[in-house]
């Protein structure tokens, strides 16, 4: 599905574009830093091992950021109202993870949309789900 | 299912630290740090990447990076094990957050809770921040859900 600029055009169980975005060290880094959460289990694949993880981790905080980005893009001009996201497991830098999205609800006089959001790992698993609701321009 | 083992002393921390407010703490919104953070999550909408933009305001959850000075309020009591982990969090968009804008947090306990699952019992204590710009307008709520294994 292309983006979507008018409430109109939206059905629950449609589904947002899929997208696999950029969890590369560089990236990762560069938001520890705007975060100032500049930890070694983020930036430092070895220093994460030390912590009995498999290689660095994308934060969470980040991760629902990159759902947040793929909304923006999927319905331009929206406004993210609430965005509730539950950290199961880790996703990690430098893989491909994968981030997809469905409506699962609309109010047609309120103009908004509800999501159900999900982050997949390089390795099938699930690391986060999540909903968000959103506003659509009148 | 509940554990009745565990269910009236959580009950009572229930009842007396949910709603209380433990810390007050203001943030300093910058273009730069909006605008790093957005790009760094993948943001192309100019909104939030653009500070010349006539729209331009912090990217929905740039407030989940703001820590309260105590993770809990003094004499919180000890339940469960270890200092837990990161479960989720739910932000809550209420206004634009502007540059520089100085905004006021306010941090509660909004919830103790717990579930049992193929882990076992776990505690959810559900800490609130609460961000107030300098015209008292309420501009972002972050629910910030720490998990705690139950002993």
């Amino acid at each position: 599905m292309s983006a979507i600029t008018r409430f109109e055009d939206l059905e629950i169980g449609d589904d947002l574009p899929g997208e696999s975005p950029d969890v590369s060290m560089p990236r990762v880094t560069a938001f520890c830093h705007a975060a100032k959460h500049v930890f070694e289990r983020f930036i430092d694949h070895e220093a994460a091992r030390r912590e009995g993880f498999a290689a660095a981790i994308v934060p969470g905080i980040m991760s629902q950021g990159l759902l947040a980005s793929m909304i923006h893009r999927w319905a331009p001009g929206c406004e993210i109202l609430e965005i509730d996201t539950v950290f199961r497991g880790s996703l990690l830098v430098d893989s491909e993870i994968t981030m997809t999205g469905a409506v699962t609800d609309t109010d047609d006089d309120a103009l908004i949309a509800e999501l159900d959001l999900a982050i997949v790992a390089e390795d099938g698993r699930t690391g986060v789900i999540g909903t968000a609701r959103v506003q659509f321009e009148q | 299912m509940d554990d009745d083992n565990t269910m009236p002393e959580l009950a009572a921390v229930r009842d007396q630290w949910v709603g209380v407010e433990f810390d007050w703490t203001t943030f300093e919104m910058s273009a730069e740090n909006m605008v790093a953070w957005a790009k760094a999550c993948g943001e192309t909408d100019p909104r939030f990447i653009d500070p010349s933009h006539h729209d331009f305001q912090a990217h929905p959850g740039f407030t989940t990076h703001c820590m309260s000075g105590r993770v809990f309020p003094k004499e919180f009591p000890q339940i469960g094990g270890g200092f837990g982990i990161d479960g989720g969090k739910r932000v809550e968009v209420r206004a634009p957050i502007r540059s520089g804008d100085t905004l006021t947090a306010t941090t509660t306990i909004a919830d103790i809770f717990e579930k049992t699952g193929r882990s076992g019992t776990m505690i959810f204590i559900v800490q609130r921040m609460e961000f107030r710009n300098e015209a008292k307008d309420l501009v972002s709520t972050v629910d910030w859900k720490m998990i705690k294994k139950a002993e």
